[in-house]
C-alpha cells in the first residue's frame, strides 16, 4: 500500500530530518514509528500528508507517487488519509457533533450519510452522550476519541497517528490505542508515530525504529528497544467507556 | 453542488461576520459611505444630463426676416429652409403671432403691449428644428445666407457649457468613485484577511480532512459579499430617501427645472449599486485569499 523509497528530507533551514529512508508497508497493518524526539517521525507523518515534499526519494501510496500529485489532487488524495495529532487540533467553537460532522461536511458527503454516520462513530469511541458539549468540555482522553472519531468518519483506508497519545496518561493511552487496534481489525492499516515505550512492547506489532533521521529497526513483531520485551500481548482492562 | 454544502458555506459566513463584528461594520460602512456618494454622483449627472438634453431639444434657430420684404415673400423661403439638409421643422411666425405669444407671456399686463400695438415692433421670423442638435450651427449658417433673412439666433452656447459641465463632473465623478471603490476593496479584503487570520487553524484542518481550495474559499467569499450587500443596503435606503425629498422639493419650488422621475432612476440605480456591491464584496475577499490563503 505504502512505499517509501530513498527518501531523504532536508528543510529548507539545512536540517536534514531523514535519510535514505526504505519502508514498505502493507494494506491492514499496524506499525509502530519510535524514536526519540527529532529522530523525523513526524517529517515522515508530513511527507506521508504530503505536507512537506522528499527532497529526493519516491513516496507511492497505492501505486501513485504521491510527490507528483498535482494541487487540485491534493484534497482528493488525502481524504483517503485518517490523521490525529498530539494536540488532538479539534475546533473549539463546535459541538463534538460538530466537530466530526465537519469531516463529512468538507468532502460534501450528503446529509443522510452525515446523520448516520456520525453518531455510529461517536458511539464506537463512546462519545455519544457527548455530543453536545464543546471540546473544552471534555478530558484530553475524551477530546483524543474525537479527533479519532473525526479521523475516520470518511471510512479512509489508512490512518495516520502522530503521538496520538503524547499528551494522555498511560490508562487513557491506552483507550486510544485499543481504539486503534479495534480500527485496524476493521482493515484500516495504522501507522502511529510513539515515544510510548510500554505501549510499543505490550502490543508486539511491526516498529520501524528511526534515529537521526534513518531506519536503524524494522522488526515485524518488534518492541521499543532492542531487547526483546517479554511481556505477552494483553490490552490491559480499561474500565467501560471506550464501549468496546 | 449540494445544498446542504452551501448552507454550512453560509452558516459559517453569518458565524464569522459575527464573530468579526467591529471589523465588519467598518466595512459595511465605507462601503455605505462609498456606495452613497457614488450615487449622488450618478443622479447629479443623470439630472444635469436631463436638463441639457431638454434645453437641447429646445434649441431652434430664429431667423428674423428683413422688415421690409415684400407680403408672400416668405413662402419662397421657407421652401429654400426645408432643403437644408438636417433640418426636422420650420415654422412660420407672422408679426402678430409674434405679439399674440407675447400677450400671453405678459399676462395681466396687457396694458404695457397696448402702446406698441399700432406699431408692431416685431418681425416676421422662422422658428427652425434641427434633427440632430450638433447640426444647429451649420444649418444657422444657411440660414443666415439666405435673401430675405436678416438675422438668425440660436441658443447653443448655454447647452454646450452646460454639457461642458456634466462631461467634467463626469469625469471627477468617476475618479472619485474609482478611489472609493479601491479603498472599499482593500478594507474588505482586510476584514476577509484577519478573518481567514482567525480561521487558520480551521482552514488547516480543513485541508488535512481533504478540503478542495474553493470549498475553503467560499464561505469567505460569500462573506465579502454579504458585506457589500449589507453596505449597499444602507446606501440605498438614504439615496431613495433623499432622492424621493429632492425631487419631491424641485418639483415644488422650481417647477420649471426638469428633473429625472426618482421611480425609475432610483431602480436603475439600485440594480446597478447592488450588482456592484456584490462584485467589490467578492473581488475583495477574492485578493485576500489569493494572498493567504496559499498553503
Ligand atoms: N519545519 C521544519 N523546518 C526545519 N526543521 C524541521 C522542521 N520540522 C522538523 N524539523 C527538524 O527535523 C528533525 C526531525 O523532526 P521531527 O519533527 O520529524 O521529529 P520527531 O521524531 O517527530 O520528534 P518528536 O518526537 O519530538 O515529535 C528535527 O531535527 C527538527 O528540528
Ligand atoms: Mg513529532
Amino acid at each position: 500500500m505504502i512505499k517509501i523509497c530513498k527518501v531523504t528530507k532536508t528543510y529548507p533551514n539545512g536540517t536534514t530530518a531523514l535519510r535514505d529512508v526504505n519502508i514498505h508497508i502493507k494494506k491492514g497493518e499496524f506499525v509502530f514509528f519510535v524514536g526519540a524526539s527529532g529522530a523525523g517521525k513526524s517529517t515522515l507523518a508530513k511527507l506521508l500528508l504530503r505536507e512537506e515534499l522528499p527532497t529526493k526519494g519516491e513516496i507511492l501510496v497505492n501505486g501513485v507517487d504521491i510527490v507528483k500529485l498535482k494541487r487540485r489532487q491534493l484534497p482528493f488524495y488525502r481524504r483517503g488519509i485518517g490523521v490525529v495529532f498530539q494536540d488532538f487540533r479539534l475546533l473549539p467553537e463546535k459541538t463534538v457533533y460538530e466537530n466530526v460532522a465537519f469531516a463529512m461536511r468538507v468532502v460534501e458527503e450528503p446529509r443522510r450519510e452525515i446523520l448516520r454516520q456520525v453518531p455510529a462513530v461517536l458511539h464506537l469511541v463512546g462519545l455519544s452522550h457527548k455530543s453536545r458539549m464543546k471540546p473544552s468540555q471534555l478530558s484530553g482522553g475524551e477530546q483524543q476519541r474525537v479527533a479519532l472519531a473525526r479521523a475516520i468518519v470518511n471510512n479512509p483506508p489508512l490512518l495516520l497517528a502522530d503521538e496520538p497519545t503524547g499528551n494522555l496518561d498511560p490508562d487513557t493511552a491506552w483507550e486510544i490505542v485499543r481504539l486503534l487496534v479495534e480500527i485496524n481489525r476493521r482493515g484500516t492499516t495504522v501507522i502511529m508515530g510513539t515515544h510510548a515505550r510500554e505501549i510499543v512492547d505490550t502490543m508486539k506489532k511491526r516498529v520501524v525504529a528511526l534515529e537521526g533521521g534513518r531506519v536503524v529497526r524494522d522488526d515485524q513483531r518488534g518492541a521499543y528497544g532492542c531487547e526483546e520485551a517479554k511481556a505477552p500481548f494483553v490490552l490491559p482492562e480499561v474500565g467501560e467507556p471506550s464501549g468496546l | 453542488m449540494r445544498i446542504s454544502t452551501w448552507e454550512f458555506y453560509i452558516r459559517e459566513a453569518l458565524l464569522s461576520l459575527r464573530r468579526n463584528g467591529l471589523m465588519s461594520l467598518a466595512s459595511v460602512s465605507t462601503v455605505a459611505l462609498t456606495f452613497l456618494i457614488l450615487g449622488l454622483f450618478v443622479l447629479l449627472v443623470f439630472n444635469l444630463d436631463h436638463v441639457a438634453g431638454t434645453l437641447e431639444s429646445q434649441v431652434e434657430v430664429a431667423a428674423y426676416l428683413d422688415p421690409d420684404l415684400e407680403d408672400g415673400a416668405h413662402l419662397e423661403i421657407a421652401k429654400l429652409i426645408k432643403e437644408i439638409p438636417g433640418v426636422k421643422e420650420s415654422v412660420f411666425v407672422s408679426q402678430g403671432e409674434a405679439l399674440d405669444r407675447l400677450r400671453v407671456q405678459f399676462g395681466d399686463r396687457q396694458d404695457l403691449l397696448d402702446s406698441v400695438e399700432d406699431m408692431n415692433p416685431l418681425r416676421h421670423s422662422f422658428e427652425v428644428k434641427a434633427k440632430r442638435p450638433e447640426d444647429v450651427k451649420v444649418i444657422a449658417a444657411e440660414i443666415a445666407r439666405l435673401e430675405g433673412v436678416a438675422d438668425v439666433k440660436y441658443r447653443q452656447e448655454l447647452v454646450e457649457r452646460l454639457f461642458n459641465l456634466t462631461r467634467s463632473i463626469r469625469i471627477a465623478g468617476l475618479a472619485v468613485v474609482v478611489l472609493l471603490i479601491l479603498a472599499t476593496i482593500f478594507l474588505i479584503s482586510n476584514t476577509i484577511r484577519l478573518t481567514v487570520f482567525a480561521r487558520r487553524k480551521e482552514i488547516g484542518i480543513m485541508k488535512l480532512v481533504g478540503a478542495t481550495d474553493w470549498f475553503i474559499r467560499w464561505p469567505f467569499i460569500l462573506e465579502g459579499i454579504m458585506l457589500g450587500f449589507l453596505g449597499t443596503l444602507v446606501s440605498i435606503q438614504i439615496l431613495n430617501r433623499f432622492y424621493y425629498w429632492f425631487a419631491d422639493s424641485v418639483y415644488s419650488s422650481l417647477p420649471f427645472v426638469p428633473v429625472v422621475s426618482p421611480a425609475d432612476t432610483l431602480r436603475q440605480l439600485t440594480l446597478f449599486l447592488f450588482g456592484l456591491g456584490l462584485l467589490v464584496g467578492a473581488f475583495g475577499s477574492l485578493v485576500s485569499l489569493r494572498r493567504f490563503l496559499r498553503v
